[in-house]
């Protein structure tokens, strides 16, 4: 007796695509792609909603850690449209699993995003951190971080003091500016750098305004829609 | 002397938080686990080594090593929250 032994393959499940969010922009006419820059190296295309625009692609839907390899092509898609539009930037790792459901969380958060945009419209976001390579005296540390906040604060439109999480971080701003006073604010960076010779400072940007928005959609953090 | 005094004492179920050696031992471990597993401190540690290597105080072998084992110390401090290891349950109940 011959037995036949019949192979069946395994059944692979079919990949499941989601839409991944990057930022949002104003409507935009005449765009069919803004190249192959997405996550896993997804072309990048803006997806229409009222009169708003979804940058998004479509890639697999899976949990996405927070690893800088993995952080990296969605950091580089929002600095690349920030260079055309006003971005208003949408949280790290937010996959929907359809265009459906993507419309859903754009129709619960019209408004706050609507009004969202009045704030960043033609503005960027400019960073300062000042760093002690060693010791300094109490009173010029005070001096120094009260001369650069009133030096830039009155050139941007908003300013956010962040978490000083080292011992050796005395200033950790950030501003929002106006995209035609950024040329004048970075002149003023320098020129209060220039007075303070014993300090490191770090001056980032032009960012979306990652930290004058927090708009929570369909829940919180990460599993949500921000 | 008070460590066996103190044995004896749990063994009856009797605990005296405060005059406990065990209890105050106890006390100082979860401490210094806190401290040593705080995710927040860990996560200003991966701001702080990734500021260091941005102003070129340390070399980029030197961040990466760091960062990795900063990485692994953050998601073994975030699991030991999810899994609550420093609660103690009674697992008999109240038979």
């Amino acid at each position: 007796m011959v037995r036949r032994i019949l192979r069946t393959e395994k059944k692979q499940a079919p990949e499941c695509k989601g839409k991944y969010v990057y930022c949002i922009i104003r409507a935009i006419e005449k765009r069919k792609s803004f190249g192959l820059i997405g996550v896993e190296g997804t072309v990048v295309y803006p997806l229409e909603y009222k009169d708003l625009t979804l940058v998004v692609s479509d890639v697999t839907m899976r949990e996405y850690s927070v690893d800088e390899d993995e952080v990296e092509p969605h950091r580089i898609v929002v600095e690349q449209i920030l260079k055309e539009y006003s971005v208003l930037p949408v949280a790290y790792g937010m996959v929907f699993k359809n265009r459906n459901l993507l419309q859903i969380a754009m129709s619960a958060g019209y408004a706050a995003i609507k009004k969202a945009f009045i704030l960043v419209d033609d503005k960027v976001e400019l960073g300062i951190k000042i760093f002690l390579p060693g010791e300094m005296d109490e009173i010029r540390r005070a001096k120094c971080t009260y001369d650069f906040l009133m030096g830039l604060k009155d050139i941007a439109a908003d300013y956010k003091e962040l978490k000083l999480f080292s011992s050796r971080l005395i200033m950790n701003t950030t501003f929002l500016v106006d995209r035609s006073q950024t040329n004048r604010f970075s002149e003023a960076v320098e020129n209060l750098a220039c007075g303070y010779g014993e300090i490191k400072v770090q001056y980032s940007g032009p960012w979306p305004a990652y930290n004058f928005v927090d708009i929570h959609i369909l829940g919180n953090k990460r599993k949500g829609f921000r | 002397m008070f460590l066996l005094d103190d044995l004896v004492l749990r063994s009856l179920g009797i605990s005296v938080p405060g005059l406990d050696l065990i209890w105050t031992l106890e006390q100082v471990r979860n401490f210094a686990n806190r401290e040593m597993y705080n995710p927040e401190k860990i996560k200003n540690q991966i701001k702080e080594n990734r500021l260091l290597f941005e102003f070129s105080e340390i070399s980029k072998e030197e961040y990466e090593r760091n960062n990795l084992a900063l990485m692994r110390k953050l998601k073994l401090a975030e699991k030991i929250i999810e899994m609550d290891l420093g609660t103690r349950n009674d697992i008999l109940g109240s038979i």
